[in-house]
């Protein structure tokens, strides 16, 4: 439950209270307004101020890696953040909060749609811009974004459903798998299966298919795991699940014809940043419709209490094992996306590192809570990109990190939270 | 059949490695009711506990000028490196698992799970990424029974674990400890009531499962003497199927389907090519889960997850 | 036709007969209760005919169809409401959402709707939200919609817990000790509510109790059990002198 922040505050005149009480004005489509500024700055003006500031280039991540590499850049480091993303951010967002208020009253009263449509242009437009200045930036954007998907279709397992499933790896495998093999085989000329078998020019059409059918794969792939590990109750799943993680790692391993344990290479460049942004968006928005309607809450009710749940007409074993394909669809769209972002995978990817690296972000943002995956993945790949300077002693930091959460969060930083896009969108005034 | 025998006794040694990191996922379990998912990682720390006291010894036999008798060494190491690994199992209860316990299941996984990439992360940090090599304590001689080679080293291996494995038993079966590890894997909520702290068995359970754990990881040395800090994974986490397969929270069950799991490897790699092993493991261990949910000696507990 | 009908049930628990020759009969609108001591096999019985437990022999029948072998769930949507005897709430769920969960099965929406917030999916939460208001105020709980269960007083729960099962449009409503760890005043507050379900819904009520002054207060007729054997039935009145019942049930204490 979100309060309104904006009562007014006639007395205080303290610099840094009249600046939180503006702030708390600013609505969401304000903030993206001062996003757009600040890349924008840092798009046209970026190189220049760098140069004046003495960095080498435009920091990457915010100046994090280049403060750890070198320390003594940590004072131009600030100033560049400062200047370029701060100031603009806040200036922008509190200069304009009326305008953007009268704006977001007025998408307010007009359909939620169009509302959430011109908000998601905004929010692309900020992320193409920001990663337009280097490659590097482009790819870790694709990672975090199906790290997002992948975050949020276990959370439904793991946090909404409460059972514990430790075959992520193995659905995004076969996602990754099956997507890969049809658009190598029908739209690609490739050393594994010779000749495209469709024009490559229909490819790009047909890519949300094949992405499809990975999810599809995947969740059949689920199926398997679900009818045996629902007859009974407890910890269970999580070892059929780690068990069915194994065989796909190695079931892969030993086919020869998709490339055995060397991997499978040469995917087309089909996950540019729109698809994936589109994808993405896709699936937060299908969850979260699932999870917030009375059908998606009898997975609350299956996992606080299954046999009141069964009680009052739910077909919890229905409910369970649809829920467990669902989650897999979409651990294989995201393993389909990843494999044509990376153009290569091999079976070796997904074992029990990537394993630990999904529990991992679910767990630190939060069971039960679509905005929790969003952070968790969000804030465990940033962080892990930030902290590369460290190199091995990233690994000691973010466990760490995780296990305090856990001490003093046991179930994530933002658990139970519901994620309601009208609530966000709506005036602050 | 020579052929067969030969199997027989390797997978008895393998076996022997399974089934002492089993147990010690085995009886943390029946106790707290969870998996101590740092507990394959705990293995290779003993491991490489064992050789750094290993290389001391030798060491310090050479610098005394009175060079220490291999199997004197061997013994010596395997002593001290399981009070100092079982230090480490503490030490994991006391960070990963006792803050916890009020907390859902599921998060004590995360929190194991996060300690074993620590442990593997520090050992990287701490050595460097070259593999090590386990010192040659004894030396190995090559028995021939009629065709069938056995080393002495096999034969060790093997005795050394099954001993282990009485000493337990006498120990959860003699002692007032194990009477209570026993009495708490049947109601852990009841028997702190008796005046028994859990605070005094759950760390106890850790740290005679992390020096068995020690005790499997220098034998492993012995066996196989290149080790490196990812090796706790590839044997961890098949101990713990096996310890699944025995019967969540079964010691006897754990020691079983230890040797059991060795025996179903080294004869399908025998059958098949070996890069099927795997697949056909899980696939077998799959197959016995799907008709026997709790394994072989486990009980249906009702073990919801809590949130 | 009687509305259920529960024919020679007999049940073991491996080699344990838990109840034996267990026979029944409620007719429309009727409350009926079921006594016996501890571990008589009362609740036993509730999970049988609610579909927890398979029946080792004998028939089920509401309204004619049998009961016997099918899904707990597919019993609540014939008609067979209950509640629990330590109510087992959804601790993570708000008031209002147990009793649109309870309308699970009256859903007219698929998946696909859900996945996709169709029309068709609003306007059916809609309705759901408003008949689970309707049952809210009912029971005088609607001003705790949006609270976590956990957070009420316990007689507030429990009526919860009522508003969730009347939810189901159950035509037979099987009370599981519904006065467990009440206070007086509470208990009387119960027996109302009780009475205003049997009256406004119309439902025929089955239920188990240990406190006899609420069940000789509300029930029409009562059976005793012990160790899942009938000993007696009958009116309150008949019961409560019985003297097979007071010397096995009761002992030689005074009832009142």
């Amino acid at each position: 439950m979100e309060s309104t922040k904006s009562n007014p505050t006639l007395s205080q005149d303290g610099f840094w209270s009249r600046l939180r009480s503006g702030l708390a004005r600013v609505p969401v489509i304000g903030w993206l307004a001062g996003g757009l500024c600040a890349v924008m700055v840092e798009y046209f003006l970026g190189d220049a101020l760098s140069y004046y500031l003495g960095l080498p280039k435009i920091p990457v991540l915010f100046g994090f890696v280049t403060m750890l590499k070198k320390p003594l850049l940590i004072p131009s480091s600030t100033a560049y953040v400062i200047l370029v993303y701060l100031i603009p951010l806040v200036a922008v967002g509190l200069l304009t909060a009326g305008p953007a208020n009268r704006l977001a009253a007025f998408l307010h009263r007009r359909a939620l749609w169009l509302s959430a449509i011109i908000h998601l242009v905004l929010l692309y437009t900020i992320i193409h811009i920001w990663s337009d200045i280097s490659d590097y930036r482009l790819l870790l954007l694709k990672l975090t974004m199906i790290a997002i998907m992948l975050t949020l279709s276990i959370n439904v397992i793991n946090g909404y459903m409460g059972e514990f499933s430790c075959s992520h790896p193995g659905f995004m495998a076969l996602g990754a798998y099956s997507a890969s093999t049809m658009t190598l085989i029908l739209f690609t000329n490739d050393k594994l299966f010779g000749p495209a078998l469709l024009p490559p020019a229909l490819g790009p059409y047909c890519y949300p298919l094949a992405l499809i059918f990975g999810g599809v794969v995947a969740a059949l792939g689920a199926l398997v795991v679900a009818i045996p590990s629902f007859r009974t109750r407890g910890d269970y799943l999580a070892i059929i699940s780690l068990a069915f993680m194994f065989i796909v790692k190695s079931v892969i391993e030993n086919l020869e014809f998709v490339g055995g344990p060397r991997g499978m290479g040469s995917q087309p460049n089909w996950s540019n940043l729109p698809t994936v942004f589109v994808w993405t968006v896709l699936c937060v928005w299908v969850i979260n419709n699932f999870v917030r309607s009375t059908m998606g809450k009898a997975l609350n009710a299956v996992r606080d209490n299954e046999m009141a749940a069964d009680a009052m007409t739910v077909d919890t074993r229905k409910t369970k094992i649809v829920t467990f394909m669902f989650g897999a669809f979409w651990a294989g769209v995201a393993g389909g996306l990843f494999a044509h972002v990376l153009r290569y995978v091999n079976p070796g990817t997904f074992g029990i590192q990537k394993l630990a690296e999904i529990l991992a972000m679910v767990y630190f943002g939060g069971l039960n809570s679509v905005v929790g995956s969003v952070v968790g993945a969000v804030s465990i790949n940033l962080l892990s990109e930030m902290l590369r300077p460290l190199e091995l002693f990233k690994w000691i930091v973010i466990p760490l990190l995780l296990i305090l959460v856990m001490i003093y969060r046991p179930t994530g930083l933002i658990a139970f939270r519901e994620f309601d896009v009208r609530k966000i969108l709506r005036p602050k005034q | 059949m020579e052929f067969f025998l030969q199997n027989l006794v390797n997978a008895l040694q393998w076996g022997s490695f399974y089934a002492l990191i089993a147990l010690g996922y085995s009886m943390v379990y029946s106790i707290l009711m969870l998996f101590n998912f740092a507990h394959g990682d705990i293995f290779m720390v003993g491991s490489y506990i064992g050789l750094g006291i290993a290389t001391l010894l030798l060491g310090l036999g050479v610098s005394a000028g009175w060079a220490m008798p291999g199997w004197l060494v061997l013994i010596l190491t395997i002593i001290i490196s399981m009070f100092l690994t079982a230090f480490v199992g503490i030490l994991v209860e006391r960070i990963g698992y006792r803050p916890l316990r009020d907390a859902p299941r599921a998060s004590a996984a995360i929190t194991g799970l996060m300690i074993g990439i620590i442990l593997e992360t520090g050992n990287l940090a701490l050595l460097g990424a070259r593999r090590m090599s386990f010192p040659p304590l004894i030396k190995s001689v090559t028995y021939d029974f009629g065709g069938v080679f056995v080393t002495n080293k096999k034969i060790l291996i093997v005795l050394v674990s099954l001993g282990l494995m009485y000493a337990l038993h006498n120990f959860i079966q003699r002692t007032k400890w194990g009477m209570a590890m026993r009495a708490m894997s049947y109601d852990y909520l009841a028997v702190p009531l008796m005046g028994v702290s859990l605070n005094v068995i759950a760390p106890m359970t850790f740290a005679i499962g992390s020096g068995l754990a020690s005790a499997a990881g220098i034998l492993y040395g012995l066996a196989y003497p290149v080790l490196d800090p990812y090796m706790g994974i590839l044997l961890g986490w098949k101990a713990f199927v096996a310890a699944i397969l025995g019967g969540r929270g079964s010691i006897l069950g754990a020691a079983l389907a230890g040797f059991l799991l060795g025996f179903i490897e080294i004869f399908v790699a025998m059958i098949f090519p070996s890069t099927l092993r795997d697949l056909i493991a899980y696939s077998i261990i799959l197959l016995i889960l799907t008709f026997r949910p709790y394994g072989f000696f486990g009980q249906a507990h009702s073990t919801q997850l809590r949130l | 036709m009687p509305l259920l009908q529960v024919r020679n049930m007999t049940h073991y628990f491996g080699g344990l007969r838990a109840v034996h020759n267990f026979n029944l009969v409620i007719e429309p609108g009727e409350i009926k209760g079921l006594i016996g001591p501890n571990g008589a096999g009362k609740t036993t019985i509730f999970n049988l005919i609610t579909g927890i437990h398979t029946p080792t022999e004998g028939q089920i029948e509401l309204e004619g169809q049998s009961l016997i072998g099918l899904k707990p769930h597919q019993v609540a949507s014939r008609g067979l409401g209950r509640t629990f005897q330590n109510m087992l709430l959804w601790r993570h769920m708000n008031v209002l959402e147990h009793v649109k969960m309870a309308q699970y099965s009256q859903l007219d929406y698929g998946l696909l709707d859900a996945f996709f917030g169709t029309p068709r999916l609003q306007r059916e939460e809609e309705r759901v939200t408003r008949e689970a208001m309707r049952l809210l105020e009912l029971f005088d709980v609607a001003k705790y919609a949006e609270h976590l269960v956990g957070n009420l007083p316990y007689g507030a729960q429990r009526r919860v817990e009522m508003a969730r099962a009347m939810a189901t449009k159950p035509k037979i409503l099987f009370l599981d000790e519904p006065t467990a760890g009440m206070t007086p005043e509470e208990l009387v507050q119960m027996i109302g509510i009780i009475r205003q379900v049997h009256k406004d819904f119309g439902v025929a009520i089955f239920l188990i109790e240990h406190r006899l002054k609420f069940v000789m207060e509300l029930c029409q007729s009562i059976q005793t059990l012990v160790f899942g054997e009938v000993i007696a039935e009958g009116p309150p009145e008949e019961i409560q002198n019985n003297p097979k019942v007071v010397e096995a049930y009761l002992g030689k204490e005074d009832i009142t």
